[in-house]
């Protein structure tokens, strides 16, 4: 039998995010309501995200420059998660745990060289 | 020297046969030619040193051929007066119908083919008949008969050819598989397949008994008739005789040297080789005699009967084998051996002369449209008479005659002798004597004499009308066609639609010479060698173990009135011929027209053809189709390769469906692969 | 730790190596054909020396997760070699359109395929199949502007995602329920009471191999990939990557399963016939010599896993000596398509245009002729030897249907094999024209060089070919 009183932390944890996302949707449409006009008109009513319309085609014409940004950054992105527990056990694992980074952060740069002679990184 | 008269004719045919392309058309001619009459210039000799009383029997060996277990014999090479007799007539009449060949062949464009053919036949033939053991004979035996195959099928671009030459080899085979059973049966009971030493042993297993098909027999019996149903097929006599009509569809000369003086009288041969074994069972000698007197009527009968040259002189042959098949049942195997000495002279001649007759007439041979070619064609004419003089056995008795009267009355008068079913048998070929002077005469009054009726035959119209201008040579072509006769009537008011037949060439004329010297003196010239009791003693010198001298001794003792009774009938059936064909030429319409149902029997051969239509070529059709259609195309094909090719064409189209280009699809395929082997894995294990 | 890296000099070569040639291209320009050409061809002869110096070892390194010794380095010496050949024949090929990738990713995909050649740890084996398949996208879709080539690229890059997950799925399982991802510690788990899930993991770990090695009913993508790709990509993955996940496969089933034969042989034995029917069955209704040749890889993959079912060392000999004369015949086979140009340039893949070939590139139809036979394995030529080897240690092993199966199947195959030959030399001239193709000497070598060793040479090998098989095998067992 599974001990559930374990998973109190997270059943707590998910009533507090349940309680805090319900908050942060429902307490500024309550005091919208309370202290403001309510004119409802379409634009007013249509959902709102990062600038763009949240329900259109997602056939939509998209720069692929966007795209390649995005993973180049997703690879330093992972760079850096990896570079965390990498600083943690570095005691552990001396220098030559220091020398696989440092090979691998070479090689990672190599890549960016690479990428930057290409002009990947170059907008226009 | 037996060698080279043996292996010549094979040297020939391979070099001639496999080498025609490199050596050419008339280096074949030569070559063959050339080693046919060496192998008859060396063969004579023998023949002559035996007549002598000088020469001595002896066994060449040439190879080693089988040594398994108790089975074992070679190549060997047997020369004794009957090979000696069956080797001057084989390789005379071969270089003969070779050296005709020349002339007949002329314009055909395979003449290396067929000579190559020739010599091989005479190979096969020396090897059948040299054979001191039964293994080499069925050697020989299927040679011929394979030579025979080809021969016949020589213009294989025509259809009736084809058939015949089907026709022949397995109606042979039917009489080969009695021989190879008959062999096999020997080497039973014998337990060795050399022939003297059969022959040896053969007297002491007499009256000795055998289970066969559950049925005691007498061994004897049982061997004898099965090696009988081999000589049947291969000497065409009555039951196993349809494919030798048929078998004139072949180029004349090989009627000539194949039909009628040598492979058809292999099984007379092999029944005086045999005879030892023969002479050991009654019941077997008394189906040879019945089966030859049979023959010898029934093809006399339909000999009778039919338009065409070729086939009357075919079956003639049959008639005359049975003649010998008599002889040989009734004891008197020299008499039997004397006939088929004489007969190979004669027959080949009228062969040939007829040959010569189809070549004037343009490969015409319907003789409807002969008539009055006594005088287109005199040397021909001549020949033709010697062979009908020699085949009807003109000769005055004790005093002298042609060919085919000594020899012919010798078996008549040892049938006679030799009393029992001889006596039938004599009356039997006293019948057929009459019918053969009746249709012999019939066949050369129809075609010399008369009035020229050829302005109907097609052959004709067409080499007049075509190649006018051209020689009248050029006819290779219509002996391609087929033998329709449209009525059409030329202008011309003497029957000849202004053709006229010319002479063959002197290479045809000259063994029709040849041979008419044959015809008229080989049967006196070597009578009491073959038939006379104390010099046929000793001039067979124990190679016939067989031979009846008392006999014999009984057979020139007969009444004077049995003397005379053959050359009788032969006047009666010349005065019946002449009175109907010269005479009175209404007259066999008239008889055909009275005797309606018995001249379609016998125009019919009997309805023999018909028969066997119905009881074995039908049923065997049927049989064929049935395992073709049903087992073959229905279950082996079916289930077998091409069923395996259907499947195989059927997952192709399968797969290339699935290879739909759409990943989904494939990643379904996987998955599904994956669902599959997880299920399979899962129940496995548990 | 530093004593391992001395025992891993292959796979540092071919990174220093690679990450040269990248940065060759990169600063020279893609014009530099020669030197950055010359580059990669120098690694990888360099990481065939290396492992060739390290010839006779055999350890472990790197906490048991990568194995040094003769198995490994037999398949990365395959590798390598047919890696040097599909950089050698590329740049007359894309012409003017080359580029240093091209070198680069082979050298990389070469060095994850050494990686998968010396796995012997689930985490190894998924990081070097990934660094060859990562590699293998790409270079599927290289000419990027052709719209085939992109096509390739993408469904292999799906289809090799859900194969991925696949494998990863059956990875977890096997860890989840054996506590390492060491192969001799599963095997050590194996050894004992085997469990549903243990089953499912076997089921799913092959099933992802099954997708590098392309066999049925894995092998979808094959054929569109094959015919998608360019020629030289297409020469490249029908060679060495085969090499690699069949080594690799080898070594799971039988280093890390070996215990569970009863488990796994079923199911080799069904990829095996499925792999070997469907090859020869699909190649039959096929238009392009690409995708045929597609269709005989998936035919001869079944061929080697009738070796690896057997599950014996002998087996495994089979499987090395096959992959060998797989290979040579493979890369021997594409190069004469890469020869077959019409008048104005352009790659001839369509088989109807073979027709009478013969009368036109004599040489070339000889040497296509041998290869189809080899294929075929039609005895007198070295294709056959394999063959018999495989079938032989799968009677040894009990397994004489599946041999007689496998034999049977064989007769199909040979049907479009001898097809090829047949349209080559008795058929009419097609249409269209195959002028000769001056200066391709290095090419003209190669496919001499395999045709002659297929033809007869091969057979003075096999003494060397089964000591080297043999102690290459026995490493496992």
């Amino acid at each position: 039998m599974v001990d559930l009183t374990q998973y109190l932390p997270i059943l707590i944890f998910l009533v507090i995010a349940v309680g805090l996302s319900s908050a942060f949707v429902f307490l500024p449409m309550g005091v919208a309501r309370l202290t403001g006009a309510h004119k409802p008109e379409p634009a007013k009513l249509t959902e709102y995200e990062c600038g763009f319309p949240a329900f259109e085609d997602a056939r939509s014409q998209f720069d692929v420059r966007f795209y390649l940004v995005a993973i180049l950054f997703i690879i330093f992105d992972l760079e850096a998660a990896f570079l965390f527990p990498w600083a943690v056990s570095l005691e552990e694992i001396g220098w030559a745990g220091w020398a696989t980074m440092m090979i691998f952060l070479a090689e990672l740069t190599l890549g960016l060289v690479y990428a930057w002679k290409k002009g990947a990184l170059d907008w226009e | 020297m037996i060698q080279a008269i043996v292996f010549l004719p094979l040297l020939a045919a391979l070099i001639a046969g496999l080498g025609q392309r490199i050596i050419g058309t008339t280096a074949s001619k030569i070559l063959t030619t050339g080693a046919l009459f060496t192998s008859c210039a060396l063969s004579w000799p023998i023949f002559l040193s035996f007549v002598m009383g000088t020469g001595e029997a002896e066994v060449v060996t040439v190879l080693h051929w089988v040594s398994s277990g108790a089975l074992q014999f070679n190549w060997e090479l047997r020369v004794d007066t009957l090979t000696a007799v069956m080797l001057v007539v084989i390789t005379t009449v071969s270089a003969l119908v070779h050296l005709y060949s020349w002339g007949y062949m002329e314009e055909d464009p395979d003449q290396p083919r067929f000579f190559a053919y020739l010599s091989l036949f005479t190979f096969a033939m020396l090897m059948l008949v040299t054979a001191n053991n039964l293994v080499q004979m069925f050697f020989g035996w299927e040679g011929v008969g394979l030579a025979s195959y080809l021969l016949i099928g020589f213009w294989y671009k025509k259809p009736s050819a084809n058939a015949a030459a089907i026709k022949a080899f397995v109606v042979n085979r039917v009489g080969d598989l009695g021989f190879m059973l008959g062999i096999f049966g020997t080497f039973l009971v014998f337990g060795t397949v050399s022939i003297p030493e059969i022959l040896a042993a053969a007297p002491g297993m007499a009256g000795s008994t055998i289970t066969f098909m559950g049925m005691r027999l007498d061994t004897m019996t049982i061997l004898c008739l099965l090696l009988f149903i081999g000589a049947m097929g291969k000497s065409a006599q009555l039951g196993l005789h349809t494919w030798l009509p048929d078998a004139m569809e072949g180029p004349t000369p090989v009627s000539a040297l194949i039909h009628a003086a040598t492979m058809v009288t292999a099984g007379v041969f092999m029944v005086c080789r045999l005879s030892p074994m023969f002479e050991t069972s009654e019941v077997a000698l008394g189906v040879v005699t019945f089966v030859g007197a049979a023959t010898c009527l029934f093809a006399a009968t339909v000999g009778t009967t039919q338009w065409d040259i070729k086939r009357v002189i075919a079956y003639s042959t049959c008639s005359q084998l049975g003649y010998m098949f008599f002889a040989a049942g009734v004891g008197a195997y020299g008499a039997a051996m004397f006939h088929l000495f004489t007969h190979a002279f004669f027959k080949a001649l009228l062969f040939l002369g007829a040959g010569s007759v189809i070549h004037a007439m343009h490969h015409e041979q319907d003789m409807r449209y002969y008539g009055g070619l006594r005088k287109h064609i005199p040397i021909t004419f001549w020949a033709m008479m010697m062979g009908t003089l020699a085949i009807t056995g003109v000769g005055i008795a004790g005093v002298a005659g042609f060919a085919g009267f000594h020899s012919k009355d010798g078996i008549l008068e040892a049938a006679f002798a030799a009393g029992g079913g001889g006596v039938i048998a004599f009356w039997v070929g006293i019948f057929a004597a009459l019918l053969t002077s009746f249709y012999s005469w019939r066949l050369v009054f129809l075609t010399f004499y008369g009035k020229p009726r050829w302005e109907q035959s097609e052959h004709i119209q067409h080499a007049v009308h075509d190649d006018h201008g051209h020689g009248h040579d050029d006819h290779a072509h219509a002996a391609q066609g087929d033998h329709h006769h449209d009525a059409h009537h030329s202008a011309s008011g003497d029957g000849t639609a202004g053709y006229h037949p010319h002479e063959s060439p002197v290479s045809m004329i000259i063994p029709l010479v040849l041979l008419s010297i044959g015809a008229v003196f080989a049967g006196y010239a070597f009578k009491y060698q073959f038939i006379y009791p104390e010099q046929g003693l000793a001039f067979w010198n124990g190679s016939m173990l067989a031979y009846d001298a008392e006999l014999m001794h009984h057979s020139h003792q007969v009444d004077t009135w049995v003397k005379w009774t053959p050359f009788t009938v032969m006047a009666i059936g010349l005065f019946l011929a002449w009175n109907s064909y010269i005479r009175n030429t209404t007259l066999p319409a008239r008889f055909v027209a009275q005797f309606k149902l018995l001249h379609q029997f016998l125009y019919n051969k009997w309805y023999f053809d018909e028969l066997y239509n119905v009881l074995f070529v039908k049923p065997a059709f049927w049989i064929g189709r049935f395992f073709w259609k049903k087992g073959d195309e229905g279950t082996i094909d079916r289930f077998g390769p091409d069923g395996a090719a259907a499947l195989v064409a059927g997952g192709t189209r399968l797969a290339v469906r699935l290879q739909s280009g759409y990943v989904y699809g494939y990643a379904f395929v996987m998955l599904l692969g994956l669902v599959g082997l997880a299920s399979w894995a899962m129940v496995n294990f548990l | 730790m530093t004593a391992d890296l001395a025992l891993i000099w292959p796979e540092l070569i071919l990174t220093i190596g690679g990450l040269i040639t990248l940065m060759l291209g990169t600063f020279l320009g893609d014009r530099q054909v020669g030197i950055y050409q010359l580059s990669a061809l120098l690694t990888l002869a360099a990481a065939a020396a290396a492992v060739v110096a390290l010839f006779g070892v055999e350890t472990t390194v790197f906490s048991g997760t990568l194995s040094v010794d003769g198995f490994g380095g037999f398949a990365k010496l395959l590798i390598y070699a047919a890696s040097f050949v599909c950089i050698l024949i590329a740049p007359r090929f894309f012409s003017g359109g080359m580029r240093a990738e091209y070198p680069t990713l082979i050298v990389f995909a070469a060095l994850g395929m050494g990686i998968m050649a010396s796995a012997r740890d689930l985490m190894t084996l998924y990081v070097g199949l990934e660094l060859n398949s990562l590699a293998a996208y790409v270079l599927a879709s290289f000419m990027r502007t052709d719209e085939r080539s992109s096509e390739a690229g993408l469904k292999y890059f799906v289809l090799g995602a859900l194969a991925s997950g696949m494998l990863l799925y059956g990875i977890s399982l096997l860890y989840g329920f054996t506590g390492t991802t060491d192969f001799a510690g599963i095997a050590a788990a194996m050894g004992g009471q085997l469990n549903i899930g243990l089953i499912f993991g076997i089921v799913f770990v092959l099933a992802g191999l099954g997708f590098k090695v392309s066999a049925v009913p894995f092998h979808m993508w094959t054929p569109d990939v094959y015919e998608g790709a360019p020629t030289p990509v297409t020469t490249f993955f029908a060679s060495a990557p085969k090499v690699a996940a069949m080594a690799l496969m080898t070594r799971v089933v039988i280093d890390a399963m070996g215990p569970a034969l009863g488990a796994w042989q079923q199911i080799i034995i069904f990829l095996a016939l499925a792999s070997i029917i469907l090859g020869a069955v699909g190649a039959i209704g096929q238009k392009n010599i690409k995708r045929l040749l597609a269709y005989s890889s998936i035919n001869n993959v079944g061929f080697m896993l009738i070796g690896l079912a057997a599950g014996t060392q002998q087996g495994v000999e089979g499987v090395l000596t096959y992959l060998l004369v797989y290979v040579v015949t493979t890369l021997g086979a594409f190069l004469v398509v890469l020869q077959l140009r019409d008048a104005d340039g352009n790659q001839i893949e369509s088989i109807p245009a073979l027709a009478g070939l013969s009368q036109r590139r004599p040489g070339l139809a000889a040497a296509m002729a041998v290869f189809m036979f080899s294929l075929a394995g039609i005895p007198p030529l070295f294709g056959f030897w394999p063959k018999y080897l495989v079938f032989e240690a799968a009677v040894n092993a009990n397994l004489v249907p599946l041999a007689v199966a496998g034999i049977v199947a064989s007769v199909i195959g040979a049907f479009y094999y001898i097809a090829i030959i047949k349209m080559m030399y008795f058929d009419d001239k097609s249409d269209t024209e195959i002028p000769a193709g001056g200066g391709a000497i290095v090419e003209d070598a190669v496919i001499t060089a395999s045709a002659l060793w297929l033809s007869v040479i091969g057979y003075l090998f096999i003494p060397v070919l089964a000591v080297v098989s043999a102690s290459a095998a026995a490493v496992l067992f």
